[in-house]
Formats: structure tokens, C-alpha cells, sequence
């Protein structure tokens, strides 16, 4: 699994993560994840190309948007393939993690 | 191996072989189930086994894990056992959920996802083992199919 890092305007840090979000997957992204969190306020985190989540992924993006939201900042989520999305339903993360279909939507979520 | 309905795998204490067992379920998965049921599997075995690889050790024997799956017409069963602590994950409380991200409690949700993604979860402890058995069922193809 990888992570990349991009600036968009506004001040928001578009995470894009690629591969299979699992236990082995995780553990690689976790230290990078959490300094992004750490140091950036307004983040978009992409999952378009995770084609898998487990509960050690959703442990990341959980105590990513808490630390987040501690500082008073926001985490959305951007576009999770369809069984991503059911996992993070079914996890209740979708009430807790704001989940936007479009780029668009999130950024604008993320400005209001 | 192509035209067995049935494979057997087996792994040592190490979070590692998550995944070599990833790798296995989908070369087992790809031909003989949807990617739906394919999903399923590879959460629901990736949640049981990195659970009893973190907590099952006990300090007598060293921990073996034999996984199976089996295709037996429309339903795919894997059977999971282990010779660690004792532990029946059907009998485990399901989480409370948060209202807010501030309350919200990390961890504890796979065997939630478990139960979700698998159609059955039945748990046995014989001759000091832990024998989970979990079922998946095809969904109906939907008339547009």
C-alpha cells in the first residue's frame, strides 16, 4: 500500500492512499498518516484506489480524523470503491467521517 | 490443485502471514466466487486470524492456525483453527456505537464485520482448540444480470 500527499488551494491536504487498506497495509501508512494529521487541518483522504479495508485501516482513519478534529480541523473521506464503502458503513464510520462521491463535494465540505 | 474445490493453509504466530493469506484466499476465490463473496472472505479470515495471531498465544505450545476453504455449490465455508486461548467470537458483545468522533472508541470491530460479511459464524471448542466455521453464500443474480 502507498500514501501521497497533495496541496490543493485552500489550505487542504488531499491524502490519496492506493492498495489493500488490511493489517499489512496499514501498519505501513500509520506513522505518515498520523503526521499528516498531526500538522494539517483540512484533509481529504481518497480511497478511490483502496480495494480493501479492514478494521486496522479503519482504526487509522479513526484516530487520523480524531486527531484532526482535536485540533480543530476536518477529515472527510473521498470516493471508496463500493465493498470499502459497505465496510465503512457497517463499521458506523459513515457518521462519523463525513464520505463525499466527488473531489468536489469534499473540497466544498471542507470550506464551509 | 486447479480442479480441487478444497484448500488447506497453515500459519505461524507472525502478523507477516496476513499476508501470504490474503494472497492465498484470492488465487482460491478468483475463479470460484463472485469478487462480493471474494471481499468477504478475505475480511472476515483477515479479522479471525489477526486476532488469534495478537491474542491467542498462550504460554505453553507455540501457536498453529490451519486455515481451509471449501466450495460446495453456492456456498463457500472456511474453517479456522487454532490451538491458542480459548476464544468464542460468536459470544462477543457487539460495539457500542458513537455519536461523535469524540466518543467514538478505536478497535473492536472486527469480529462486527465478521458477523456482517459472513451469512454463518459457528464456534466450537474441541480437544483444546478453537474451531470457527464461517459460511458465505452467493447472493441471486439480480434480473439485470
Amino acid at each position: 500500500m502507498d500514501i501521497s500527499v497533495d496541496d490543493l488551494a485552500g489550505g487542504i491536504t488531499k491524502l490519496v492512499l492506493r492498495g489493500r487498506f488490511d493489517t499489512t497495509g496499514a501498519v505501513v501508512v500509520e506513522l505518515p498518516f498520523n503526521k499528516i494529521a498531526t500538522e494539517k487541518q483540512k484533509i481529504v483522504v481518497d480511497l478511490s484506489a483502496v480495494n480493501f479495508l479492514a478494521s486496522y485501516g479503519i482504526r487509522v482513519l479513526l484516530v487520523g480524523a480524531k486527531i484532526v478534529k482535536n485540533n480543530g480541523g476536518n477529515l472527510v473521506i473521498l470516493c471508496p470503491d463500493n465493498n470499502v464503502a459497505k465496510v465503512l458503513k457497517t463499521a458506523g464510520m459513515d457518521a462519523l467521517i463525513p464520505v463525499h462521491q466527488t473531489e468536489a463535494a469534499a473540497i466544498a465540505a471542507l470550506e464551509s | 490443485m486447479v480442479n480441487s474445490e478444497a484448500s488447506r493453509l497453515v500459519l505461524r504466530k507472525d502478523v507477516a502471514e496476513l499476508k501470504r493469506l490474503a494472497g492465498w484466499i484470492e488465487g482460491f476465490t478468483q475463479e470460484r466466487t463472485s469478487p462480493d463473496v471474494s471481499f468477504a472472505v478475505q475480511l472476515c479470515l483477515e479479522e479471525a486470524v489477526a486476532n488469534i495471531i495478537m491474542y491467542g498465544a498462550t504460554r505453553d505450545d507455540p501457536l498453529e492456525i490451519a486455515v481451509e476453504l471449501e466450495r460446495n455449490g453456492e456456498n463457500l465455508v472456511a474453517r479456522i483453527e487454532d490451538n491458542g486461548r480459548q476464544f468464542d467470537p460468536t459470544r462477543a458483545p457487539p460495539p457500542v456505537s458513537a455519536r461523535s468522533l469524540e466518543e467514538a472508541k478505536v478497535g473492536e470491530l472486527g469480529i462486527h464485520l465478521m458477523r456482517s460479511f459472513a451469512t454463518g459464524m459457528d464456534y466450537e471448542r474441541r480437544d483444546g482448540r478453537n474451531r470457527l466455521t464461517l459460511r458465505f453464500v452467493e447472493p441471486p443474480l439480480s434480473a439485470a444480470e
